[in-house]
């Protein structure tokens, strides 16, 4: 049975944990809170730049100590770089948590050096250059602009080329020292771990970082339906993507969302899926949740041959004014339950999933949720607490963008 | 730790099929994977993709339940599932909690010897197939590494799984079916379990299951050359993508730990060669690697960058550099980390019960029995330094397949 716990350093660097005894792996990661959406235009890209630098070196190690010393561990470890937040990870075995911890915490006190931090502004815009070739991704960071608008979701992730460029390390340290701090980050473990000895590791490795108050910016968000369609005659398919309002990482609302974008728009059996996959109409077609800190969406999304482009887009509107008319049946809440609830145990078999599971519901919400007790709330979701969910979240105003070869 | 060797079993049906389990007494899970010698080189030689076409189509209703219906009942048990072909298999995959099982496993019956193949969902099967062929010019990636197994393997091998768009279109119903029949039988198809199982009760399962079906195996298409050496596609895409691919022992050889191991100096973690030299030093690139891939017969190591069109050239250069140098071996400390690397990489897919329904299926097709996490992690700690640097050295990469595709050619140093 797994067990939670949860320490405080005394610079407020929160140190909490899943136990898993039949686990024999561990799972171990720092999460910042921050990402695309503490960002200011001049500093564009910066959280996921830096997310790169972390690896580049500190003061006792350069990057390449970095890198060999996790692969002489056998770790798989990485890192990404979301609106939310920046997290830093490694899976281990057991043995190995003394000097996997000393790396990783290391590694949060980084040298950031201007030839590192000039070289690595080549990676970066090579991996600008790689989403310049994914369309899905084109379609998602443009349909993010044309709904949150001035609203710092609407940040780039990776920035642009010309954000990038012009990028300073001087920028990126003023960054790094008002975002990674305790305060503003958790480290977090699930697995084969002994606590008391991942806290005097802590103590030992961050006991001495200064302590930070960082206060993230929550603007209104002022969606407004519109469609806004991008030509690119190169492409050889048709992209749509749809978005609107619904609950945040914090709504006790999200059992019912989840369970409501199942319904529609599952991989399996959903109702996109009927109506655009089974009769050959989409190669793709999904709805699912875009949970944030403070609000949150509805996504939905769908490739096609662009000769079917209208009618992909009219079957997506029909279906979700369908299900805010009418709800959903008794018949299917019973089968996502049992399907998520299912991916949920499987999940949870894994300490990498917990581990960041656990990492998203402190940064959020501050609190340790077992998976049971989030089995119980998927549990309570009924056609009357999905009928509640979409009279505060009545699937509009809808922002609908699309990517393709064709004029509209 | 405690390291118990994992409790494995193989049986075999009298009609050919082979079930092999693992119980992992850990976890609530259970996985299985039932896998036909029917995937992409089993395909008609004109009728290349129609495995993959089939893959869906059998989902759309089997036994006496249609379409709907057989999606309900796998739904209300909660299975997340896959159905898809490669080159050798066409294979279902289900994870699950592991007492469902007993209630999913009739349902796989149903779709590998009772499919509907109902006349009206044929089309939508088939215009799926073909949008997801044409979905690959967007996909520059997955597209190279299309074209380079096709140009590097010889055929049947090479085939693109997914199909070839004017096959597809000539396709009709009455040949699909009847290549339902010829290709769906339990003749050298593998039934993988893994998961808190008991092998007896799964066994009687299977048996119950699968003991009626029968049928002869499907022969596969017949062999023809590799194309080889260089191929570029012009696209005019903002990174040109670079794949390589040359030649490595069978995995069935014990000589493939030498290989796999030689990959990880290349390519394991973050501290490997290619990402450390190419990358990190140069900044020439984002994504750079190299992995190790089997069939039966031929192994291979297959190796991929993306640049902007400027510094593709160096790319290139620098990538064949790393590989050719190799050859002069490697070091004490690097063979340690490739080690370790690849024997943490046992225990973490030891974890998972639908990774370990995948690795005794591998297992059985490469090498005829399954291998315990045990077997695994010796295997990697037996080889010497110099067992290495010999192979290494007998195997030298001399001539290799190069693609890319990209708005101009780049130059091959050979």
């Amino acid at each position: 049975m797994s067990t939670f716990k949860h320490a405080k350093l005394p610079n407020n660097l929160d140190v909490i944990a899943e136990v898993m005894p039949t686990t024999k792996t561990a799972a171990i990661g720092f999460m910042v809170k921050t990402g695309a959406r503490d960002e200011v235009p001049d500093v564009s890209g910066v959280s996921h730049f830096l997310e790169h630098m972390m690896f580049k070196g500190t003061a006792r190690r350069t990057a390449a100590d970095i890198n060999r010393e996790f692969d002489s561990l056998g770790a798989r470890n990485n890192a990404f770089t979301s609106n939310e937040v920046t997290c830093y990870w490694a899976q281990i075995l057991p043995e190995y948590l003394a000097p996997a911890l000393d790396i990783l915490a290391d590694m949060m006190r980084p040298a950031l050096r201007v030839e590192d931090f000039d070289m690595e502004k080549n990676v970066i815009l090579e991996e600008i250059s790689l989403y310049l070739d994914k369309p899905g991704h084109i379609l998602y960071e443009r349909i993010m602009e044309d709904h949150f608008g001035s609203h710092p979701l609407a940040n780039s992730i990776l920035g642009s080329k010309e954000s990038i460029t012009a990028l300073t390390q001087q920028q990126m340290r003023d960054y790094f020292d008002r975002h990674y701090g305790p305060g503003n980050m958790v480290l977090a473990a699930a697995g084969q771990i002994d606590f008391d000895e991942l806290v005097e590791l802590a103590h030992r490795a961050c006991g001495q970082w200064p302590s930070l108050a960082v206060q993230r910016r929550y603007p209104a968000v002022a969606p407004a339906a519109r469609r806004h369609h991008i030509r690119d005659e190169k492409l050889k398919r048709h992209y749509l993507g749809t978005l609107c309002p619904g609950p945040s990482s914090q709504d006790m609302d999200r059992f019912s969302a989840a369970i409501l974008a199942d319904v529609v728009g599952d991989h399996d059996g959903s109702r996109l899926f009927w109506s655009l996959i089974e009769p050959g109409l989409a190669e793709e077609a999904d709805f699912s949740t875009f949970m944030h800190d403070g609000l949150g969406s509805f996504f939905g999304y769908a490739s096609c041959d662009p000769a079917k482009a209208a009618l992909v887009e009219e079957t997506m509107i029909k279906e979700l004014s369908h299900v805010r008319d009418d709800g959903v049946t008794e018949d299917e809440i019973a089968r996502s339950k049992t399907k998520i609830a299912t991916s949920t145990v499987l999940s949870g078999e894994l300490p990498l999933g917990r581990m960041r599971n656990l990492c998203s519901q402190w940064i959020y919400n501050r609190e340790f949720r077992t998976l049971e007790e989030d089995l119980a709330e998927l549990e309570k979701v009924s056609t009357q607490s999905i009928k509640l969910l979409l009279s505060k979240y009545p699937l509009s105003p809808l922002t609908i963008t699309t990517l393709g070869p064709g004029d509209n | 730790m405690n390291q118990t060797a994992p409790m494995m079993r193989v049986d075999r049906l009298e009609n050919g099929l082979t079930l092999v389990m693992e119980h992992m007494p850990d976890v609530q899970s259970a996985a299985m994977v039932l896998a036909i010698m029917g995937g992409a080189s089993f395909d008609p030689e004109h009728g290349v993709g129609s495995g993959n076409v089939l893959s869906d189509w059998i989902l759309r209703g089997a036994g006496d339940r249609d379409s709907r219906a057989l999606t309900a009942a796998l739904d209300s048990l909660g299975v997340q599932r896959s159905c898809g072909v490669d080159t050798v298999f066409l294979r279902f995959s289900a994870s699950m909690l592991a007492k469902k099982l007993p209630e999913v496993m009739p349902l796989v019956a149903d779709i590998f010897q009772r499919a509907q193949l109902p006349d009206d969902a044929f089309n939508a099967c088939r215009d799926l197939a073909v949008g997801q062929i044409d979905a690959i010019e967007d996909e520059p990636a997955q597209k190279l590494n299309i074209l380079l197994r096709q140009q590097h393997l010889p055929s049947p091998w090479g085939r693109p799984t997914l199909g070839v768009k004017e096959h597809l279109t000539a396709l009709s119903a009455a040949d699909l079916r009847l290549d339902y029949r010829r290709r769906f039988t339990p003749d050298g198809a593998i039934l993988s379990i893994a998961g808190r199982i008991s092998f007896d009760q799964m066994h009687d399962l299977a048996e119950k299951c699968f003991g009626s079906w029968t049928g002869p195996k499907a022969a596969m298409a017949a062999p023809g050359p590799a194309p080889g050496g260089s191929r570029h596609v012009h696209q005019e895409t903002n990174q040109v993508q670079i794949g390589l691919a040359f030649d490595a022992v069978p995995e069935r050889e014990p000589e493939s730990i030498l290989a796999m191991l030689a990959v990880n100096v290349l390519s394991g973690g973050m501290g490997a060669r290619l990402f450390s030299e190419i990358r990190e030093k140069q900044g020439l690139c984002y994504a750079v690697h190299a992995g190790y891939q089997s069939l039966r017969t031929q192994g291979m190591i297959l190796g991929y960058a993306g640049t902007v069109p400027e510094r593709a050239q160096r790319t290139l250069d620098s990538f064949i550099h790393e590989l050719k140098k190799i050859r002069d071996g490697i070091s004490a400390d690097e063979l340690e980390r490739a080690r370790i690397g690849i024997k943490s990489r046992v225990v973490m897919n030891g974890e998972s019960s639908s990774a370990r329904a995948g690795a005794l299926l591998h297992d059985m097709y490469h090498l005829g029995r399954p291998r315990s996490l045990d077997e695994l992690r010796r295997r990697v700690e037996a080889p010497t330094l110099t067992d290495v640097n010999d192979y290494l050295c007998a195997h030298p990469v001399e001539r290799f397949t190069l693609l890319t595709i990209g708005p101009a050619e780049l130059t091959t140093p050979n």
